[in-house]
């Protein structure tokens, strides 16, 4: 961006658009802002390479190299730690730049997971990888405080999220609810925090913000037990929590590819209730029991008030005063559930009904606020929604055809009709 | 914060990070070297960690044992008390939840399902993974497949494994009183 408008200057010169006083105040503005940022790609490569230093000497070792003699290979487990945290010690000691710092810190990182591998051959020391990758990242976790790094925060978010499929998602063995990792996450959150508040709008705090929103909806499932049934409440309550934390303003005013919690909340609601709409799934469930004293319920009720508080605090300091349905879709979800857990009709005919108007409200904030990415969501959520029904109902096919045919006709009316008032709306603002 | 601060706790971390491995070995090799050995009849499969490399995973016939508490669930951890048979394997001699107060060597074992019909538990061995070189772990199979397929009584597998206070060190993994590795090196000059 910045070159490009460099580049332009002599040409806006040259017309007599903009004077050499703010020309030269530009080419200064942009310069003092190149200066507080110089090592950045620095940094983006000196990571990068530490991490596939760190990888291959994992690699290395793993061969398990039988012709070296115990000593020797315990050395070698100790080396490359050794090396990391001399490097690190020295970039904290001299202050070096940030990109010594991350360097190092991801390095060291690696080194810490070499090492415990190293001696774990060495001595056959069981225990499958859930249990090796705990260590390393509690090994690695003070790292992020310590050298006030990034890419070891990443590395610990994603490892994180290694060690909860691990432990809960092993097929076939004793799945176990891998609750250590929401003790992992909770360690990086004071760092995030931090981050937001520094530099909410910088492109590595968006790379967290997909981190976490990510990681989360990944792992949750991790924590479905035998009652299958509550897995929906779980997943309706976490993605009703993300679009409500989306919607504060330390999110709310940035681009949306930047507004993870946003994105994924919206898609995840839509998708959930989407699944929802059939009448087979309610007709499972109820033949489910609701256990109360489960931990999915635990879960589902924590998601639930942490929700709650989000919203009633946006409510209360008067941040999108505007009433958004997608807000409020959590609370709905509730009960909705209650009723269709009883009766399976209802619940069915209940879901669709909401669906059809989440559908419709997102057009209606599409076509208010002009933005044509929101309206199309909303003509896409009725489609889909027509789409799954074509499955599962005996209507005629002359009146599902005339039902697509209506939305097709949506489509183009509503675009078209928006279009022509934004053209209305740019003259007359011209004018 | 100033830097001296944060390099002291990074010197405390260094520490925890030094100290973590430094205990494994130690722990290890003191039972490797005060632990009673006992030899384990096995059965080695290989599959392999992204990690640690390619290892051998012993299937140990030491897994069953007969005991009238149903209240074993699967990954439950239980303690299994060894004694020796005429023929110097390692044999049970009782299996129990809590620490029994006795000499008697034990080791850790993963419940694995609990029969309630033979009033008998399935369990698995702890020290179950022999790490190899990743290009011999799978000739360590097929050796050992070859061997076991005279299906005669002579031919025995097991692993030898050091105990000491509830904590095993597995050692090595022999057929007929000679290390697989020795297997493996003979197939490889032949």
């Amino acid at each position: 961006m910045k070159s490009k408008l460099l580049n332009e200057l002599p040409e806006l010169l040259e017309h007599n658009i903009i004077s050499d006083d703010v020309a030269s105040n530009i080419t200064a503005y942009y310069q003092s802002k190149a200066d507080e940022q110089p090592n950045r790609l620095f940094t983006i490569f000196g990571v990068l390479g530490s991490a596939l230093v760190g990888l291959g000497i994992i690699l290395i070792l793993a061969h398990n190299w039988d012709n070296f003699s115990k000593l020797v290979k315990t050395c070698f487990a100790f080396l490359p730690l050794i090396l990391g945290q001399v490097v690190s010690g020295y970039s904290i000691l001299k202050k070096k730049s940030q990109a010594w710092k991350e360097s190092s810190g991801t390095f060291l990182f690696f080194a810490i997971g070499a090492s415990i591998a190293l001696i774990s051959q060495i001595y056959n020391i069981p225990g499958d990888l859930s249990g090796y990758l705990l260590t390393w990242i509690v090994l690695g976790l003070p790292l992020i405080y310590v050298l006030n790094s990034k890419a070891v925060t990443m590395l610990i978010i994603v490892f994180a999220t290694y060690y909860a499929c691990e432990l809960g998602y092993s097929f076939g063995n004793a799945d176990k609810a891998p609750w250590l990792y929401f003790a992992m996450l909770l360690g990086t959150i004071p760092f995030y925090i931090n981050l937001l508040k520094q530099a909410p709008k910088a492109n590595s705090t968006s790379i967290f913000n997909w981190l976490y929103a990510l990681s989360l909806t990944i792992i949750l499932g991790a924590f479905i037990g035998s009652n299958w049934s509550l897995g929906f409440l779980m997943y309706a309550m976490l993605f009703g929590l993300f679009y409500n934390l989306g919607k504060m303003h330390v999110y709310n005013n940035q681009q949306l590819r930047r507004n993870s919690f946003v994105v994924i909340g919206s898609l995840g609601t839509v998708i959930l209730w989407m699944i929802l709409s059939f009448n087979m799934i309610w007709k499972e469930m109820q033949n489910e029991l609701i256990v109360f004293n489960s931990y999915e319920m635990l879960i589902s009720i924590a998601l639930f008030i942490a929700a709650l508080g989000l919203l009633l605090y946006s409510r209360k300091n008067k941040e999108n005063l505007k009433f958004n349905l997608f807000q409020y879709m959590f609370i709905l979800f509730v009960v909705v559930f209650a009723i269709g857990h009883s009766n399976y009709g209802l619940g069915t005919i209940f879901t669709n009904v909401i669906v059809l108007a989440l559908g419709v409200f997102a057009i209606k904030i599409g076509a208010d606020s002009f933005r044509f990415s929101i309206l199309n969501y909303g003509l896409l959520i009725i489609t889909a929604m027509i789409v799954c029904r074509f499955f599962d109902t005996d209507m005629s096919f002359v009146l599902r055809g005339l039902l697509f045919v209506s939305v097709g006709l949506g489509f183009f009316l509503t675009n078209y009709i928006m279009l022509k008032k934004q053209k209305e709306l740019n003259h007359k603002t011209l004018k | 914060m100033k830097t001296i601060h944060v390099f002291l706790i990074f010197i405390a971390v260094v520490i925890l990070q030094l100290f973590v491995p430094a205990k494994m070995i130690f722990d290890k090799e003191a039972v490797l070297k005060t632990g009673t050995v006992y030899k384990f009849k096995t059965r080695p499969i290989d599959p392999s960690d992204p990690f640690r490399g390619k290892y051998v995973t012993l299937n140990y016939e030491l897994n069953t044992a007969e005991t009238m508490d149903s209240t074993l669930r699967r990954g439950d951890k239980i303690l299994v008390y060894l004694e020796t048979d005429s023929s110097g394997f390692a044999k049970l001699h009782s299996v129990s939840k809590t620490e029994k107060n006795s000499d008697r060597d034990f080791v850790e074992a993963k419940v694995q399902w609990y029969n309630s019909k033979s009033n008998s538990v399935n369990f698995q061995l702890e020290f179950n993974r022999y790490y190899m070189d990743e290009f011999k772990a799978k000739p360590a199979e097929d050796i050992y497949r070859e061997y076991n397929r005279r299906r005669d009584t002579i031919n025995k597998t097991y692993a030898l494994v050091a105990v000491q206070d509830g904590e095993a060190v597995l050692k090595d993994v022999f057929i007929n009183d000679k290390p697989i590795l020795y297997y493996i090196e003979k197939q490889d000059n032949q």
